[in-house]
């Protein structure tokens, strides 16, 4: 059996490139729903702002992609590298999962993004409008696959054990696995959501800066961003409760560990708490009294959380992990619901372009949407924990034959590279918002694109 | 038999691997040959393709955890350090050339990058196969051998003879896409390169036989017959290819190269099968339940066509020798008719605050009912609730959309237009 600290090690790789892959995304697959909205529009109207709209997040889009297609490349091996047990254990059930995905998504979105991105000139505005089509799809189909492949580790149905491998025996429970029907919803809307902060929050920054050349651009997806949240942020919500409700049924041990309770004898809701796991109690707690049972749907406000306690010792995941990781996105989910409806009375008075108290608040909310998706990723899989497949093969169970060593030396490499590679994006982000959108023709007697216009 | 058609699918995506991202690693490689500025066109040569042709090393992966779970769980623990190298290139190589592609001019830094990790990429593939080929200890369905097994003399070589390969893959690619010095200098590098690939080939294949001669069974007639045939179109693929260098058409010594790795990886199988990973790892042992391998052969047998269609397609948009061509420049855009939208100066005072204290209490509200705080009630009441605030929402949205689309919001303004005047 593999040592106990090529076990931590290969966890905390997993979990370095799993949240590093997901962040892009997070980004890319709203954008490029996006990137195909405004293509269309432009082949419509002919009007050039949506080709500088599009030529302006294709920088940002091409290259988020292209560092997601690779780090997403480091996921399909690490399955095999790091979990060679749980590899071959559940190879023939989602190793045929991600098979669709690779088929269906990555391939169409591969085939598509070179005519997307460079087809300009060289085939029509018509087809590069199909193309942005077509990775749109591929991204949103490749959201569609992943999560049932994840939701079948969180509900595994549809299969039989035979010599310590899972075989298919019900395609569609399989790939409809319950947990799915419940996750998939929520993750497409968060990866929609997050793009729409990311958009607004660059947009709303030149709408601050008053930068001359990208305000008619600032305003044009400032509103879309904005409507998209107001109409999915209330769905958004409800999907994560149902969700919620749903793994306190299949899953109650995440939880019981996500409310931070270790006995169950708290009707009120932990702002923030110092769990020690060998003792079985909090050594601190902030705690509004009685919310916890009224965001438990019990309004009378006596309910009780349920505690850890309430689950064998053996079977417990870190208290730390999700609860810190459940409030991330629970807190940034409330703060991105109350903006996007002050974006709403915002826009119903009028006034969403010209309030910049307002505006430099959505600066701020830029990366909102990925911190929640992070966030809610790591309560999920630190929750599932010590379970890989939950109930049916324990992580401790998982791991290929590795040493030590080999496992210290990945994941040093890992984090160095992605530390880097986080760097020179976010200042790529940067440097490319800071330069502004290409600047529209009639201005050549104006100033160089990327000096500002004084501001009132 | 149905593990002979999965196996002929991680066959298909390896092939298409080998033969698509072998060309553009060694694109990537050579750029290391060119001289300064000149090495950013050798990434924007293959900036439209890269991705397209890495997906089928994600193909093969997957297939083969899908279909073949005993060797996707032998393999990639056994050659553990060179597959993490390759991972960590094939990132390295797409931050090159994702940034240097989205850099205003040439740089050197992620030009440099590019083809370093393009070599990296090649090295560490030579060495996972080479490592596979040498042979990997199995113990109770999955690796049970030691950190550094994979290094072996074979494995250096074959690494060695993968570089070469790929180089002459990109010579003969950028003898199709290219004109002038970048032509020239593929042609010249193109018979020394193959000379070098047919010496590679011959000692692996050599060497290969030597590891384990009770393997491989030249005796049965089928199997020797395959081999040769393979060989023998390797041969004359290769020498098509050498005729090709420097003559018109240009795509003559690519699709020789093409057609020499395709034979080159059928003689391999046809000596090995249906020893998967050697020394005694068998499809049979290593397989999926025919289950999951008829539903993942279906589907993607099902799907390869529209594959193929696409693929083809943009190979065909991007067809011919490459010119760069710089995007048009943007239109005018539409000003305002009307004059500027001036803020409403909003009034202070009691009103705002007391709008405020009811706004904030009906947001609560609102993220109660989307939280369906109220579903102990009755379950009709958020689900109602939700629809009502998104369908407001929604209505809202189309609506100002509207209006301010109307009203020229969403136009360049005058007083924006001239700074002058601007600043109000």
């Amino acid at each position: 059996m593999a040592s106990p600290a090529a076990l931590e090690l290969s966890r905390w790789q997993f979990a370095v490139t799993a949240i590093f892959h997901m962040s892009f995304p997070a980004l890319t697959v709203g954008l490029s729903v996006l990137l195909a909205v405004v293509q269309t529009v432009y082949v419509r109207t002919g009007n050039p702002l949506y080709q500088q709209i599009f030529r302006f997040w294709k920088k940002i889009f091409a290259v988020g992609f292209g560092l997601g297609v690779v780090a997403g490349t480091v996921m399909t091996f690490e399955f095999g590298l790091n979990w060679g047990v749980f590899a071959h254990a559940v190879g023939p059930v989602i190793g045929v999962t991600i098979g669709m995905e690779v088929i269906t998504a990555f391939f169409l979105e591969a085939g598509f993004i070179g005519v997307m991105l460079y087809g300009e000139g060289r085939v029509k505005p018509r087809t590069m409008a199909l193309a942005s089509w077509m990775v749109a799809i591929g991204t949103l189909l490749s959201t569609t696959w992943i999560l049932s492949a994840n939701s079948w580790m969180q509900d595994p149905a549809g299969y039989t054990e035979t010599a310590g491998q899972f075989h298919p025996s019900d395609w569609t429970e399989v790939l409809l696995n319950p947990a799915f029907t419940y996750r998939f919803p929520h993750m497409l809307l968060a990866v929609l959501i997050s793009a729409s902060w990311f958009v607004g929050g660059i947009s709303a920054w030149y709408l601050v800066k008053q930068r001359r050349a990208a305000l008619p651009l600032a305003r044009r997806c400032l509103s879309i961003a904005l409507g998209v949240l107001a109409v999915l942020m209330p769905v958004q919500l409800y999907l994560g409760d149902a969700t919620a409700v749903f793994m306190a049924e299949h899953q109650p041990a995440k939880l019981q560990a996500f409310e931070g309770n270790w006995r169950t004898d708290n009707n009120g809701y932990n702002l923030l708490v110092v769990p020690d796991t060998d003792r079985g109690e909090n050594d601190l707690r902030v705690t509004v009294p009685h919310l916890g049972a009224v965001i438990g749907h019990d309004l009378t406000g006596r309910a009780e959380v349920p505690g850890l306690l309430q689950t064998p010792p053996d079977q417990r995941p870190n208290m730390w992990s999700a609860f810190y990781g459940f409030r991330a996105m629970y807190v940034t989910a409330l703060a991105m619901f109350a903006t996007a409806f002050t974006g709403l009375v915002l826009r119903l008075r009028g006034r969403l372009f010209d309030s910049r108290r307002f505006l430099r608040w959505l600066v701020w909310m830029t990366p909102a949407g990925v911190l929640a998706i992070t966030g809610g990723w790591i309560t999920a899989e630190t929750g599932r924990q010590p379970w890989v497949v939950y109930g049916k093969l324990r992580t401790t169970d998982a791991l290929s034959h590795l040493t030590t060593a080999e496992a210290a030396a990945s994941l040093a490499a890992f984090v160095l590279l992605y530390s880097a590679l986080l760097a020179v994006w976010v200042r790529y982000i940067v440097r490319t918002v800071k330069a502004g959108p290409e600047a529209p023709s009639d201005t050549a007697a104006q100033p160089a694109p990327g000096t500002e216009a004084p501001v009132a | 038999m149905l593990e002979y058609a999965t196996y002929a699918l991680v066959l298909l995506a390896l092939g298409m691997y080998v033969v698509l991202d072998g060309y553009d690693l060694g694109v990537g490689m050579l750029s290391l040959f060119a001289r300064g500025e000149r090495r950013r066109e050798y990434g924007e040569l293959i900036a439209t393709a890269w991705d397209a042709n890495e997906s089928w090393l994600v193909l093969a992966g997957v297939a083969l955890w899908a279909g073949l779970p005993g060797v996707y769980a032998t393999v990639l623990p056994g050659v553990y350090l060179p597959v993490i190298g390759l991972l960590l290139a094939v990132i390295l190589r797409g931050m090159g050339l994702e940034f240097q592609s989205a850099a205003a001019g040439y740089r050197r830094g992620w030009a440099l990058l590019f083809g370093a990790a393009s070599l990296a990429v090649t090295l560490c593939q030579g060495l996972v196969l080479g490592g596979v080929l040498s042979g990997l200890r199995q113990q109770g369905g999955s690796f049970g051998g030691g950190a550094f097994d994979w290094l072996t003399p074979y494995s250096v070589l074959c690494a060695l003879g993968l570089v070469v390969l790929y180089l002459l893959a990109g010579a003969a690619w950028l003898q199709d896409k290219t004109e002038g010095t970048a032509r020239e200098r593929a042609v010249r590098a193109g018979r020394p390169l193959l000379a070098g690939t047919a010496v590679a080939a011959l000692v692996l294949a050599s060497d290969l036989e030597d590891a384990d001669p009770q393997r491989f069974g030249f005796g049965e007639p089928v199997r020797a017959a395959l081999y040769w045939s393979a060989v023998a179109g390797a041969v004359i693929a290769g020498a098509v290819a050498w005729h090709g260098f420097g003559r018109r058409p240009d795509w003559r010594p690519f699709a020789g190269v093409v057609a020499a790795q395709v034979c080159g990886l059928l003689a391999l199988v046809a000596a090995t099968a249906p020893v998967v990973v050697p020394p005694g790892l068998t499809l049979h042992q290593a397989s999926s339940p025919p289950g999951s391998q008829a539903f993942l052969v279906v589907v993607v047998g099902l799907c390869m066509p529209v594959v193929f269609a696409y693929n083809a397609y943009a190979w065909w948009a991007f067809r011919g020798k490459f010119t760069p061509l710089p995007e048009a420049p943007l239109g005018p855009l539409r000003v305002r008719a009307a004059g500027p939208v001036r803020a409403r100066p909003e009034r202070g005072g009691l009103v705002v605050l007391v709008r405020r204290a009811l706004l904030t209490v009906l947001g609560v509200g609102l993220a109660a009912v989307s939280q369906d705080v109220f579903g102990g009630v009755a379950t009709w009441i958020d689900p109602v609730g939700i629809a009502l605030l998104s369908g407001t929402a929604l209505a809202a949205w189309i609506a100002g959309d509207r209006r301010d689309h109307r009203a020229g919001v969403f136009d360049l303004d005058r007083a924006e237009a001239d700074p002058a005047r601007g600043g109000a």
